[in-house]
């Protein structure tokens, strides 16, 4: 409207001019963050979902476990989004010195390759990746920071149940 | 006829000085290999430019028959590749294209290195251009998992890990990638969102401020 | 609004739009008289030439996509053991580097996300780095010589993965799946036969489970056969589910009593009795495909 120009306000206030950019700074925030806020949420719900414990699963007999690893594999119901399977796990078991039984998760601590047993004929878990290499207990030797994780063991009826993933307990 | 449609709209439009801006500015003497064999080092962001198109064109292509789903994408792929009749060449395209692009830019960014081209006042062009380099790098990292084999699998369990070695924040970044615990059904579907429209859309945008600084700083001068 | 322009400014407005009716004016381009030489138009005098560059490369593209088909291998088994995971050749420097000592164990986390966040987050600020005025690469030698050591850095960890990585094939004995697929499919195309890789999700239930008969092959058989009586692949153990459909009655009898394939299935006629084995085998002649 006035174009005066040169003519500076008089008034200390806050000009017509400015009011109305604050304001079309605040539309803006607003429907930005009206839009954007949902999607957010949206992309990351995977991550607050709760995450159910996984149930014990019978493997193997008791009697069939020697002191020397052994690769099972059994099944769990595996729930990914909407896709249910039942997925199929991979537990190296043996006894260990103490005569107990024990079951180790493939999955190599280093970058999570799936590591092999005597591949080397080392007596040693071998990852191929990166050479990781882990004792029969799943210490690691080298490369790995830490050492193979552990399933949950009990013992039931002469069959060996397997669980949840934890730290390894043995090291 | 033509010249008739172009003067209607360039009575309303004014389009002339969008493109004479683009086709008449002078290029120098020293980026041209006609003149200087040796300024063929200078063709590689174009020829990075000619194969990003490739990839774009060859990748909506493929989208027509490529499902992200993880029961049936290796099969769609193996449709695509080994029954469409020309498939294996677009999927080609696609899959050493990805090479071949990281390779050019590669070469452009030594090139640009190498003759001291970042220096000021083009230091913003040269921020920009490593970006592009690092979605570029995304976009193959992403890609690799779409047809899902083994390979594709094992390779983004790796990628996955890595992500997860970040202190503190490694766990979510690697669930937020994962689209939860597993490399699964939803890591698939998030990695094709990310590989076909985040990345690209983000991609476009910074090529495109990259073009602009190349138009108003001009080329570097001879050495 | 139009009350603010000045009366003397030269616009002409077509009818009542705002749209500026065109004055012959021709557009400046750049100046390059500074540069040495003779600089030419973009189009089409240079752009010719930068296509002609282009054309060579584009028809050594479609001679690489026509000779070497991208490569495939089977579909993603999680629970594939023997599988040796490659990235892309362009990653293979940081997976190589992830092997050393100073990159994994307790410091992964600096062989992961430090070492390579300093190296790119220099190559992004390359600018503010070297800020000097020198562009010439041989009168800036920390900035030259750091990009050419991070070169041969690249090349030579490159290199050492591929090296080990086919040390790995040789060790194991295994052939690169994508390779394997493909000569597979070249068999069956000579063959006149397709091939696919894809997997039919064929899951044969077990038929009459709580068949008393199930007790004995629960006793005797699973640890071979598998907990789910599926068999064990990479051990050549055959499954028991669906087995109805390959073996006769007398085949199952005859195969339990004395073995097969050279004791790899023992003999078990010491173990069970006759009316036992005749007990499974009934059971196991009724595993067959749903239909």
């Amino acid at each position: 409207m006035s174009n005066h120009e040169g003519q500076k306000p008089v008034r200390k206030e806050m000009s017509r001019r400015q009011f109305l950019s604050y304001t079309l700074g605040g539309t803006t925030a607003f429907m930005a963050g009206g839009v954007v806020l949902p999607m957010v949420r949206f992309a990351v719900d995977p991550i607050l979902q709760k995450k159910e414990k996984s149930a014990f699963i019978k493997v193997v007999e008791e009697s069939k476990i020697t002191n020397d690893p052994v690769e099972y594999k059994f099944k769990i119901h595996q729930v990914d989004g909407w896709y249910e399977s039942e997925a199929e796990l991979v537990a190296w078991v043996s006894k260990g010195a103490d005569g107990k039984i024990f079951a180790l998760s493939p999955v190599c601590k280093h970058l999570g390759c799936t590591i092999g047993w005597n591949t080397e004929q080392s007596d040693q878990y071998v990852c191929p990746c990166h050479g990781a290499h882990y004792t029969r207990d799943g210490k690691n030797l080298s490369v790995a920071p830490k050492p193979l994780d552990e399933y949950q063991v009990e013992l039931k009826d002469g069959f060996v149940y397997l669980g949840p993933i934890v730290a390894n307990t043995r090291v | 006829m033509f010249k008739a449609v172009y003067n209607w709209i360039d009575e309303r439009l004014d389009v002339a000085p969008l493109w004479r801006d683009v086709a008449d500015h002078e290029v120098p003497e020293h980026v041209n290999p006609a003149h200087h064999f040796s300024a063929f080092v200078y063709c590689f962001g174009g020829l990075t430019f000619f194969i990003t198109v490739i990839q774009i064109l060859s990748g909506m292509f493929l989208t027509m028959y490529f499902v992200p789903d993880i029961n049936n994408a290796y099969a769609s792929v193996d449709y695509l590749q080994h029954k469409v009749a020309f498939g294996g060449i677009v999927r080609g395209m696609h899959h050493w294209g990805a090479s071949l692009v990281i390779v050019m830019m590669f070469l452009h960014t030594l090139r640009v290195f190498f003759t001291g081209s970042y220096k000021a006042p083009r230091e913003m062009n040269w921020v920009v251009g490593m970006l592009i380099f690092f979605i570029m790098l995304g976009l193959g990292f992403t890609g690799y998992l779409l047809p899902w084999d083994n390979k594709a699998y094992f390779a983004t369990k790796v990628g996955m890990q890595i992500a997860e070695s970040v202190p503190y924040i490694g766990v979510y970044l690697k669930e937020l990638m994962q689209g939860g615990t597993i490399v699964g059904a939803q890591t698939l579907t998030r990695f094709f969102a990310i590989h076909v429209f985040f990345l690209p859309g983000a991609l476009l945008a910074l090529m495109a401020a990259h073009f602009f600084m190349i138009r108003k700083q001009g080329i570097s001068g001879p050495l | 609004m139009a009350h603010g322009h000045k009366s003397d400014e030269k616009i002409v407005y077509v009818g009542d739009s705002r749209v500026r009716k065109r004055s012959n004016k021709t557009i400046v381009p750049p100046d390059y008289t500074a540069f040495p030489g003779k600089s030419e138009a973009f189009i089409p005098n240079f752009l010719l030439k930068e296509w002609l560059v282009g054309c060579v490369v584009l028809v050594g593209f479609l001679v690489l996509t026509i000779a070497e088909a991208p490569p495939l291998g089977y579909p993603a088994d999680p629970t594939n053991t023997a599988f040796i995971p490659m990235p892309d050749w362009y990653f293979l420097f940081l997976y190589q580097f992830l092997k050393y000592p100073y990159a994994s164990g307790d410091y992964v986390v600096l062989g992961a996300v430090a070492v390579p966040g300093v190296a790119f987050g220099a190559l992004l600020l390359a600018p503010f780095l070297d800020t000097g005025k020198e562009r010439r690469f041989y009168r800036r030698p920390v900035a030259s010589a750091l990009m050419v050591l991070s070169l041969i850095a690249c090349v030579y960890l490159t290199k050492v993965s591929w090296d080990h990585y086919q040390y790995e094939l040789k060790v194991t004995n295994t052939v690169p799946e994508h390779i394997e697929r493909e000569e597979k499919a070249k068999e069956a195309r000579e063959k006149g036969q397709s091939f696919s890789a894809v997997k039919k999700e064929e899951s044969v239930e077990i038929v009459d489970a709580n068949d008393p008969a199930m007790e004995i092959v629960k006793a005797n058989c699973i640890g071979c056969h598998a907990v789910d009586l599926k068999g064990q692949k990479a051990l050549k153990v055959p499954a028991l589910r669906g087995v109805g459909d390959i073996l006769t009655k007398e085949e199952l009898v005859e195969t339990v009593t004395n073995g097969r394939a050279g004791g790899a299935m023992p003999s078990f006629k010491e173990k069970l009795t006759a009316e036992q084995i005749d007990q499974i085998t009934t059971w196991l002649s009724k595993q067959k495909k749903a239909q």
